[in-house]
């Protein structure tokens, strides 16, 4: 199975090549110019990782980053910066981001961490379902 | 340490540290898709050594686009550069026009991502100040911040250099919420001794939202 990611940044440029990029290795790529449209984007579809950008207009990254794992907390989400201070760092991890890069970035990290979302994601979807099973059977008595 | 900093040293320092911030984060970006394109470069070669044909659209659109990310960070060094020359001469005649066109473009992250759109309403020939470039730059930074930082709806901010009777001012309008009072707050320290240096003057405009800033 391909990997599904969603890229949002407010550079059409860089959407453009960094998509035509991942294309090539055989990803199933999406993107989004704005928080808004991506917000949209995680509503209709399942992604098994978001790259997103840190500082965009109207809605900064850690605000949409914010909102996207309200709306789905399996939700793999890798943010992309032109300048990662400790400080953003850190609330980008409370708020739950998988990792945080800095711009401009080697295309074989941003790859590796997309695969390493995806497998994270699938570990989290099975030990829910892991949960659900042995609540179901504890409720049974079995 | 028992000195106390100098508020209108640490206010100038301060706008520069934070114009400097969004400089350095706008060539990033630049340089983020100069990589992405780049790379991309050396995918299709490694591509079309593998036999497959060489997509000249591909490659006329990726060299637009480098050259455009060129140009971009070679005006976002020329404004770097101007700033940082507007320390060189701490009193000089300067042409209203120019000074509120770079500070406007320097502030354009700042703003734009605060959903603000900044235009510069500039007339044909140029308002000319006896003033301190630097100074003048770090208040008109302050302005807008203090702009984008009001409550309500108001998103366009217009600026607009004019010659007036005692020499010239610099009007902003769009302002939401607008009142004597705020603007009053918005004068601290640092904002009035700027003031005090320029030799200028701040009214408000409640009704129409605007703010002038004065020469006197």
């Amino acid at each position: 199975m391909t990997d599904k990611v969603l890229i949002v940044d407010d550079e059409q440029d860089f959407l453009d090549v960094l998509s035509e990029r991942l294309k090539t290795r055989d990803m199933n790529v999406s993107t989004a110019s704005s928080a808004k449209d991506a917000i949209k984007k995680i509503d209709a579809e399942s992604y098994d990782a978001v790259v997103l950008d840190l500082m965009m207009p109207e809605m900064d990254g850690l605000e949409t980053l914010k909102i996207m794992k309200e709306k789905n907390p399996d939700l793999q989400v890798i943010l992309l910066t032109g300048h990662a201070t400790v400080e953003k760092g850190i609330q980008a991890m409370k708020l739950g981001a998988m990792d945080l890069i800095e711009k401009p970035a080697d295309l074989a990290t941003i790859v590796e961490r997309i695969k390493q979302a995806k497998t994270e994601k699938i570990i989290l979807v099975e030990k829910k379902s892991e949960e659900r099973i042995r609540d179901i059977l504890t409720r049974k008595g079995w | 340490m028992t000195g106390r900093i100098d508020p209108l040293g640490a206010a100038g320092l301060s706008f520069y540290s934070k114009v400097s911030a969004s400089i350095s984060h706008e060539i990033k970006n630049s340089l983020a898709v100069l990589n992405e394109s780049a790379g991309f470069l050396e995918d299709l070669t490694l591509m079309a050594k593998k036999g497959r044909d060489l997509d000249i659209n591909r490659l006329e659109t990726l060299a637009g686009s480098m050259l455009k990310q060129v140009k971009r960070s070679d005006a976002i060094v020329k404004n770097m550069n101007r700033l940082a020359h507007s320390l060189d001469d701490p009193w000089t005649q300067t042409d209203l026009n120019v000074l509120v066109e770079l500070i406007r473009t320097l502030s354009e992250r700042t703003t734009v991502t605060r959903g603000f759109k900044v235009t510069a309403a500039l007339p044909d020939s140029p308002v000319m100040a006896e003033t301190n470039p630097f100074f003048l730059k770090n208040l008109i930074w302050l302005i807008l911040d203090f702009a984008v930082n009001r409550p309500g709806n108001a998103k366009a901010i217009e600026i607009r250099p004019e010659k007036s009777e005692s020499g010239a001012r610099i009007s902003f309008t769009g302002f939401a919420n607008l009142t004597q009072v705020a603007l009053n707050d918005f004068q601290t320290e640092p904002v009035r001794r700027m003031l005090e240096l320029l030799n200028c003057r701040l009214q408000a405009d409640e009704n129409q939202g605007m703010i002038q800033l004065s020469f006197l």
